[in-house]
């Protein structure tokens, strides 16, 4: 076998994957076809729009710098690929107080403003994907999810519920500072006589707005949804 | 006649001296920066593996938060240590194999300088909070092009010397190191520029960015230690090859196999349906050429049982293509969609299986050819069989903790995770007890590389032993025949001594 019949047989092993697999799958994923509502399943006509709000940029920078994706996924499978469907709040809530049943899987909107879909390396704690939703109804009930989350990350043990976490604290994204007129409503706690707070720094701020907008609470259009039909009332 | 064959095997020998001289320093540069860095790997991996189980563990810094060690202790492992492994092993079986002394030692030099530097800039970067967050790239963005700079001027003085060798046999092992320098780059280039030049959707970002990581253990680890094996189990045996065909096959199901792998990690995501399932296959077919190779190298071998017991460098190399074997075995067990996938996606046994290709195969077979290339470079004797037995044994031990840690804690895990009508917590309590064995394994292997690295680095010194005997596993001493064979005799006693029998 000569040089070049070998480089060549290198170079075409190799090639012929990396187009079916990269360029052409990349190429094509770029961009996306909108897609049309439609009236008579959707109620509504014109483009679908995945909606989010937060500060999904800065806070996907705090999540990727900070390795979050280490321990937590953000992809609901559907139920051929894996049970996560099932379980009560990951993929939706079980019972929406207003719209019943929301669970879904991922869809290829649910990234939209991110640079890259931080699907996670490995789940040593719960998957992310509706996390803000989830602590809304579940944990914070009745109070700030906000505020829990900035709770949360500066110690991950302190909710009763959640003595086992193996959550790493987030300490070094607060700082104590002194109060000066009334207490900051970030404040997660007062210290030193009623002198002190302890409120997040903007790598806080921003990972906790990201956290936020994990939430799946948007009905998607009828092409994309793939839950079994409801029997109603 | 027999006078003329004297002559041309003194010519050999000469040649070799000569190839050895002339790489001296590029060699033991890498291997020792190498091992250094190795060995930082393997504190940041067991303080990361630390707080899996404990995260109240060293807290109070923001460098040392989990998120970013273990990325640190990822990206040190594969650019600190394996890169620069895998440079030193690549030049010089390259001049080796291809008869040709290196001319650009100081350029090559230089190069990895440049690439040291860039390598602890990145670390820096990742554990200052500017890491990028996608897996095996967390290096920031600046760090890529460098690197890739200085591995072209690090390797392409191996190409030229290929292309300039006398027409004759082209060796296996050079197959495998050929395809490893072509192929890396071209995964290197696709995956940086499509994720950090090019704007794409990011799904297929994750999805390119699971396809490097699994290329580059199977098209650059593994073709390069299989090179490196394909080049020290004849060497140190003295037998030929078992079977060129066997080989033949191994190389090419590799090559065609293994860049359709690696996008298994995205089986349920919203991407095209087919490229996870295609992933999952390649990666299950993966054990062809793994057996393939392993076989092939086990039986040129195993029939030498003496030379197994007294040569580092071949124990290191079986030891190696064992791990290979169970890479293999793992690729097929964790990857069956439909019944082990959606257990393994998202459990411990991914980083177990990457840690067995890394450290399990590719850098034992590493180790065996550090054991062999090191006292030709350095003209000196290793100094002590027990630091090489330690060496040995301990990550032996440590990385069988960590291989059952990956095929079994993985599966154990994923139970618990789709096990749904079980709260979440039930999950990580299963996974509990295999974090505190890789924590422990970890400890075991970083004992066993702080041994390595100061044995290289005295031998780098020159402070090796004077000796025309090898340092063998086994104490006879002197009168034993040399297990390395001809090629094996060193002319540590001096020069002029090139002594060909």
């Amino acid at each position: 076998m000569s040089l070049r019949t070998f480089i060549f047989g290198l170079a075409a092993s190799f090639g012929v994957a990396w187009l079916f697999i990269i360029v052409v799958p990349f190429i094509k994923m770029r961009n996306l076809e909108p897609i049309q509502l439609n009236e008579a399943t959707d109620g509504t006509t014109g483009i679908f729009y995945p909606k989010r709000t937060g500060r999904i940029t800065n806070g996907a920078l705090v999540y990727a710098e900070n390795g979050c994706y280490l321990c937590h996924s953000q992809l609901i499978r559907p139920t051929y690929a894996g049970n996560d469907l099932y379980r009560s709040d990951w993929g939706g809530l079980k019972a929406d107080p207003d719209r019943g049943d929301t669970r879904r899987e991922t869809n290829v909107y649910d990234f939209s403003g991110e640079k890259f879909a931080q699907i996670g390396v490995s789940r040593m704690g719960p998957d992310l994907s509706n996390v803000g939703l989830r602590v809304s109804a579940n944990y914070a009930t009745g109070g700030d999810p906000a505020k829990w989350f900035y709770n949360h990350l500066y110690n991950p043990r302190q909710d009763p519920k959640l003595w086992k976490s193996t959550c790493p604290p987030f300490r070094f994204m607060f700082s104590e500072r002194l109060i000066t007129g009334n207490p900051s409503n970030d404040a997660i706690a007062i210290v030193d006589d009623g002198k002190k707070e302890i409120v997040p720094d903007s790598d806080a701020q921003a990972l906790v707005s990201y956290l936020l907008s994990l939430k799946k609470d948007q009905a998607v259009p009828a092409v994309l949804n793939f839950a079994p039909p409801k029997n109603k009332g | 006649m027999s006078s003329a064959i004297q002559s041309t095997k003194e010519q050999d020998a000469l040649l070799r001296a000569g190839i050895d001289r002339s790489l001296r320093h590029p060699v033991m540069f890498f291997l020792t920066s190498g091992a250094a860095w190795l060995a930082v790997s393997i504190v940041l991996g067991l303080v990361a593996s630390a707080k899996v189980h404990s995260p109240e563990f060293l807290t109070g810094c923001s460098w040392l938060t989990y998120g970013r060690v273990f990325p640190a202790h990822i990206n040190a492992l594969v650019y600190g240590w394996g890169f620069q492994a895998a440079f030193a092993v690549i030049i010089w079986m390259m001049a080796r194999l291809s008869r040709k002394e290196c001319t650009a030692a100081g350029l090559i030099l230089t190069a990895g300088h440049v690439w040291n530097l860039a390598v602890a800039m990145g670390l820096i970067g990742i554990l200052s909070g500017s890491s990028t967050g996608m897996p095996w790239m967390e290096f920031p963005a600046f760090v890529w092009p460098v690197l890739l700079v200085s591995y072209f001027a690090i390797v392409i003085w191996s190409f030229i010397q290929f292309r300039v060798q006398p027409e004759g046999h082209v060796y296996i092992s050079q197959w495998y190191l050929l395809g490893a320098m072509v192929w890396f780059p071209w995964i290197y280039i696709t995956a940086n520029t499509l994720l950090f030049c090019i704007p794409g959707q990011p799904l297929m970002g994750a999805g390119i960015n699971a396809w490097y990581k699994s290329a580059l253990i199977f098209l650059f680890f593994t073709p390069v230690a299989l090179g490196a094996a394909y080049y020290l189990a004849p060497k140190v045996t003295g037998r030929a090859v078992y079977s060129y065909s066997l080989a033949k096959l191994g190389f090419w199901s590799l090559a065609i196999i293994a860049p359709w792998a690696g996008m298994q990690k995205l089986v349920g995501a919203p991407i095209p349906y087919f490229m996870p399932y295609l992933g999952a296959a390649a990666t299950v077919m993966i054990f062809i050429p793994a057996i393939a190779a392993s076989i092939n190298i086990l039986r040129t071998t195993l029939s030498s049982s003496e030379i197994l017991a007294a040569s580092p460098s071949l124990r290191f190399t079986i030891a190696g293509i064992i791990g290979l074997l169970l890479l293999g075995f793992a690729a097929v067990v964790l990857n069956l969609p439909g019944s082990t996938l959606p257990l393994t996606q998202f459990s411990m046994s991914g980083y177990g299986f990457d840690i067995l290709a890394i450290y399990g195969f590719f850098s034992f077979v590493m180790f065996g050819a550090v054991y062999f290339i090191v006292p030709r470079v350095t003209r000196r004797e290793w100094l002590s069989k027990r630091l090489i037995k330690i060496h040995f044994l301990l990550s032996v031990y440590g990385i069988m903790t960590v291989a059952l840690v990956a095929l079994f804690g993985g599966l154990e895990q994923g139970i618990g995770q789709e096990d749904w009508q079980q709260p979440w917590e039930a999950a990580a309590t299963r996974a509990y007890p295999y974090a505190v064995a890789t924590t422990i394994a970890w400890c075991f292997i970083l004992v066993s590389n702080v041994f390595f690295f100061i044995h290289l680095a005295l031998m780098w010194m020159c402070l090796g032993r004077r000796s025309v005997h090898p340092t063998l596993l086994v104490s006879d001493h002197g009168h034993a025949t040399n297990p390395h064979g001809e090629d094996g005799d060193v002319d540590n006693a001096g020069p002029g001594h090139v002594v060909a029998h």
